[in-house]
């Protein structure tokens, strides 16, 4: 969990749009054929992914906001930026 | 999801167009049109907008298209065979907010891509590709693989690398309407797909988080059928050059099916109440074996457009399904076409006399 690369900063992909589906007001992320929908903690993490934070950067602004404990934040947020990634939906910028 | 078919034109010929084999007549749709489309989709809650056609370049109004769907929030990939696009024209499209570009290629070089396309395309896709990248677009490619390019793909996916894109589409034909025509010509081999399918399994692997490589299985090969559509009626509609809204992009291949027009009706009201949307909604509709199948909820029984082709019975099951009466039948001419050993020419497809290249092809 503590070797995700401590100067990369989460940006979504260029063919990425993030959204707020006008019809059923949930965010979703658009992209070619396709779209995921996120839940709320999913959509906290992405806007925060702007291509300037760094994940404690948005650990630490999700720890202020949400009064959370910042250990589970952590592992909650390296897990969703990793399947983002994966899926190729996030770049790592560095 | 909408797919928007700007017009039936194109410069390319390929044997596997997704053009009806006889295309409808009617005027075009305008830009205005267009417009009043993409808001009454949005409405419905469609999020994209595929704009295909033909090649939908050759709609000099393309900008004022793509300016539209960005007006109505609709995410929007252009599906161009990339001829046709210069600079110029590519800053207009990003001036308008296209979202994304999808280029076909039809191999991964020039004698085999141009003999496939019908004319000389390759060289000017490959530039396309470049001015793409250069306008600050997101690239995809899509590469329709069948007998005679699936064995490079190797070479298809060094391309995909070398030209920056972020999206492969690796579509096996599927065979309807031209590609059905050519279907001896272009049916792969059995030992074909098996290698196929595992060098794209290798490269989804190896090229994680850098291209995402969608594959379409050749249907013919599976004993399960596709979901076709995400089923009848469920996520997708198509509007076709003339205004006809589809359940599938194949639809009009469905004997007896009639379809509604946008020039005439709203397009919810025909996504809700008309007699093409609803033909194969929900499972009443269903034979057996697909009525009491514990799979119907995941396939919908298959695509019905095939079973028409292959069956005579638009209502049957998908021959794909080894539960199927047809299956033994679909086996036999996949094993036919790969025992041929003369392989006929194909028939290149032919434009349509009334929407013919604006601008003329050297070939």
């Amino acid at each position: 969990m503590s070797d995700f690369p401590p100067r990369v900063r989460p940006q979504l992909a260029s063919h990425v749009r993030l959204k707020i589906d006008p019809v059923t007001n949930e965010p979703v992320l658009l992209f070619p054929e396709g779209l995921l929908v996120l839940n709320h903690t999913a959509h906290e993490i992405v806007s925060r992914c702007n291509g300037q934070n760094t994940l404690e950067e948005i650990v630490g602004q999700l720890a202020t906001e949400f009064a959370a404990d910042e250990a589970t934040l952590r592992a909650d947020v390296i897990e969703n930026l990793t399947e983002l990634q994966q899926r190729n939906l996030l770049l790592f910028k560095t | 999801m909408l797919l928007a078919e700007l017009t039936y034109g194109c410069p390319l010929h390929c044997p596997y167009c997704s053009n009806p084999v006889a295309t409808s007549s009617g005027e075009e749709l305008t830009a205005g049109e267009w417009e009043r489309v993409f808001q009454e989709a949005a409405a419905l809650g469609v999020l994209h907008v595929g704009l295909s056609g033909g090649e939908p370049l050759l709609r000099r109004d393309l900008p004022e298209v793509v300016a539209a769907a960005q007006k109505a929030g609709l995410y929007t990939n252009l599906i161009t065979s990339g001829l046709g696009l210069d600079a110029r024209k590519a800053a207009q499209l990003h001036e308008a907010g296209l979202d994304s570009v999808q280029i076909s290629f039809q191999a991964d070089e020039s004698t085999l891509a141009d003999e496939i396309a019908g004319t000389r395309a390759h060289l000017r896709k490959l530039e396309a590709a470049a001015i793409v990248r250069e306008a600050g677009f997101p690239l995809s490619l899509n590469v329709v693989l069948h007998r005679r390019n699936i064995e490079r793909l190797p070479a298809i996916l060094a391309l995909a690398e070398s030209l920056g894109a972020q999206r492969l589409e690796l579509a096996n034909t599927q065979f309807y309407g031209w590609a059905w025509r050519n279907r001896s010509q272009l049916l792969p081999t059995r030992e074909q797909v098996h290698t196929a399918f595992a060098i794209a399994q290798a490269a989804q692997v190896r090229l994680r988080g850098q291209i995402e490589i969608i594959y379409v299985l050749p249907d013919y090969f599976e004993t399960r059928p596709k979901p076709c559509m995400q089923g009848w009626g469920q996520r997708y509609l198509t509007v076709n050059p003339h205004g006809e809204v589809l359940p599938c992009p194949n639809a009009t291949s469905i004997p007896g099916l009639r379809f509604d027009n946008v020039k005439t009706q709203q397009l919810a009201a025909i996504w809700s109440n008309s007699e093409s949307f609803n033909r194969f909604r929900g499972e009443e509709w269903m034979p057996l074996p697909c009525r009491e199948c514990p799979e119907r909820g995941n396939d919908f029984g298959g695509c019905r457009c095939q079973a028409a082709l292959l069956t005579g019975n638009v209502n049957a099951t998908d021959p794909v399904c080894s539960l199927s009466p047809h299956h033994a039948q679909l086996q036999a001419m996949v094993e036919a076409a790969e025992q041929a050993t003369a392989i006929e020419p194909w028939h290149p497809r032919q434009n349509p006399m009334k929407s013919m290249p604006v601008n003329p092809v050297e070939t």
